[in-house]
């Protein structure tokens, strides 16, 4: 009988500050590739902690073909993430999975994609990021809209600038800042810079409260119906594989049927 | 057919006292999941950079369960069995034997690996779930009988009355069950019961069919960290609560009303059953005296009437 619950320990490879309340974490991968050659699907999330501290649910963001090292941005925000932002380059954590179904990657192919994020929501869609580059051709038009409350809270800037060459990038945040061009907040008129066929389009999101409000300024009126949106949704994880209940969603454990639904099975979802 | 007078029970237990722990539960206030999903486990240690798992307990015995905890038994080790096994339960189920002992009429083991039911004054036949269990007997032949023609007396069950009965009716048609929650989720009854609740969770420690829990780490002054598997209660305040302190189930309403929607509508379309098997153990023990049965009955009738064939 295989322990599902033990961790594996891996090393910390580097850790680098992208905002000040978020940290980037390259960490060693002991996991094995799947016969399409990758670590995870994008989508997917692992549970990382440490023994007295508790484990918490993140999507990597690395490339699922990168078999070296997975990468994570973890946002201070409880017991679990102050003690994994005090550690450094050469510590060690601990982590178990790949999780969940993740973005449903042949479905998307051969179509146009609009994906949709903000502030800390982008890690799954960095990754699925990473996939549609890998596999370009089978992609038609891409759209990244990543939305943040500041410009300093925008993640991946980088990288963001590597995949300006590969697809469509539209930054937004949400207030007026003296240091940002940009458009502010997900508002109807960025549809205008949309190009898709709406018939054969999917869209992808992940992030927190304003994205339903582009889900109804953006998606909807593109004409993407709810069934090809696929949202990553965030509940409280603890056992990761369908037993302890706390990531219950009606009728649905974010866990093992999640964390990627499709808007329609979560629009009329009890909880 | 196999049987043991009711005065040999006592030394068949003295017996395997010899080579096994054994529990009776009996007397017991916390349901038998206790012995195979403890209410505090230490589950993991981890000392200079290793992890140690638990290790399994020594062999024991668990005597005396009743025909509703041998049913919530056999379906609580389907649901850690599937679709992945849970390391931690069958580390404590695989090292022990159930044995139950029952009035009911049954026509097959209704769960556990033993079971004793009473046929008459004197005797209880034997019913084991393989050879193995029936080789195992073997071993304490002396404490039992091999009898042709035996009497059988039904018998009437003392922990069966009035609430037992309409409560396992009710639970016969899990379909309707399951239909009749869903529909309930905006009815009244859930603010009512919001009210009287007092958001303890003692119905879901005392029942033999919640299983859910949470993990607490801890960390001694030694430098030693361990990782502790608890029970948790969907009616606690912090059940669905993530880091930053967002509560995706904030009011005590949707809370009380998961318990529900776990057990007779989640629960059903996951293992064509409701998860629960009628023993009354939560509102026989609810400080605030809820009844899961007239809750259920309230629903069922008004999902009947919300019915278009009723209302024609």
């Amino acid at each position: 009988m295989r322990n599902l619950y033990l961790p594996k320990i891996v090393k910390i490879k580097a850790v680098e500050e992208q905002s000040p309340t978020v940290k980037l974490f390259r960490l060693e991968n002991k996991f094995p590739k799947d016969k399409n050659g990758m670590v995870f699907i994008p989508g997917q999330f692992f549970l990382i902690g440490e023994m007295g501290y508790g484990e918490a649910p993140f999507g990597a963001l690395s490339s699922p073909y990168e078999k070296k090292y997975l990468e994570f941005a973890i946002r201070k925000a409880g017991n679990v993430t102050n003690y994994l932002h005090s550690l450094q380059a050469g510590d060690t954590l601990e982590i178990r999975g790949p999780y969940g179904n993740g973005f449903p990657i042949d479905f998307m192919k051969e179509k146009d994609v609009v994906l949709v994020t903000g502030g800390c929501g982008i890690p799954p869609i960095a990754s699925l990021i990473e996939y549609i580059i890998v596999h370009r051709e089978h992609f038609g038009n891409v759209y990244l809209l990543y939305g943040a409350k500041t410009p300093d809270e925008l993640l991946l800037k980088d990288r963001i600038e590597r995949w300006k060459k590969s697809i469509n990038v539209i930054l937004t945040i949400d207030k007026p800042a003296f240091n940002w061009q940009g458009p502010v907040g997900f508002v109807s008129d960025l549809i205008k810079e949309i190009k898709i066929n709406e018939l054969d389009a999917v869209a992808a999101m992940c992030g927190p409260g304003p994205m339903m409000d582009a889900l109804e300024k953006i998606l909807k009126p593109l004409g993407i119906s709810d069934r090809r949106i696929f949202v990553n949704m965030e509940r409280k994880m603890q056992c990761g594989i369908g037993k302890c209940q706390h990531c219950t969603c009606g009728k649905n454990y974010v866990c093992l049927n999640g964390p990627v639904f499709t808007y329609d099975e979560i629009e009329n979802a009890h909880d | 057919m196999l049987c043991i007078k009711e005065s040999e029970i006592n030394n068949f237990l003295e017996k395997l006292k010899e080579n096994y722990e054994v529990f009776d539960v009996r007397n017991d206030l916390l349901p038998f999941k206790q012995y195979f999903l403890p209410p505090e486990e230490k589950i993991f240690e981890k000392k200079k950079n290793k992890i140690k798992a638990a290790l399994k307990p020594a062999p024991f015995v668990l005597f005396g369960l009743s025909f509703y905890d041998l049913e919530a038994l056999n379906q609580l080790d389907e649901i850690m069995e599937k679709p992945v096994e849970d390391y931690f339960y069958f580390q404590r189920r695989n090292q022990s034997i159930v044995i139950g002992l029952i009035e009911e009429d049954i026509d097959s083991l209704p769960g556990g690996e033993i079971v004793f039911q009473k046929i008459n004054n004197d005797y209880y036949r034997v019913w084991f779930k393989s050879k193995k269990e029936q080789q195992w007997l073997k071993k304490y032949r002396k404490f039992f009988e091999e009898i042709k023609n035996l009497k059988i007396t039904p018998q009437k069950s003392q922990k069966i009355d009035d609430w037992h009965v309409e409560m396992r009716q009710l639970l016969l048609d899990p379909e309707k069950l399951a239909k009749a929650v869903e529909w309930s989720e905006n009815h009244p009854i859930w603010d009512e019961l919001a009210k009287t609740c007092l958001g303890c969770g003692i119905c879901t420690y005392l029942c033999p069919l919640c299983y859910c829990f949470s993990w607490e780490d801890k960390k001694t002054i030694e430098g030693e960290s361990y990782r502790v598997r608890k029970w948790a209660a969907c009616t606690l305040n912090d059940f669905a609560m993530v880091a930053g302190g967002h509560n995706f189930r904030k009011e005590l309403k949707k809370r009380y009303y998961n318990w529900f929607y776990h057990k007779f509508v989640r629960g059903y379309y996951e293992w064509g059953k409701s998860l629960c098997v009628g023993c009354g153990r939560c509102h026989q023990n609810c400080p605030a005296q809820i009844d899961i049965l007239k809750v259920l009955k309230t629903i069922l009738s008004d999902y009947e009437k919300s019915l278009p064939a009723k209302n024609s």
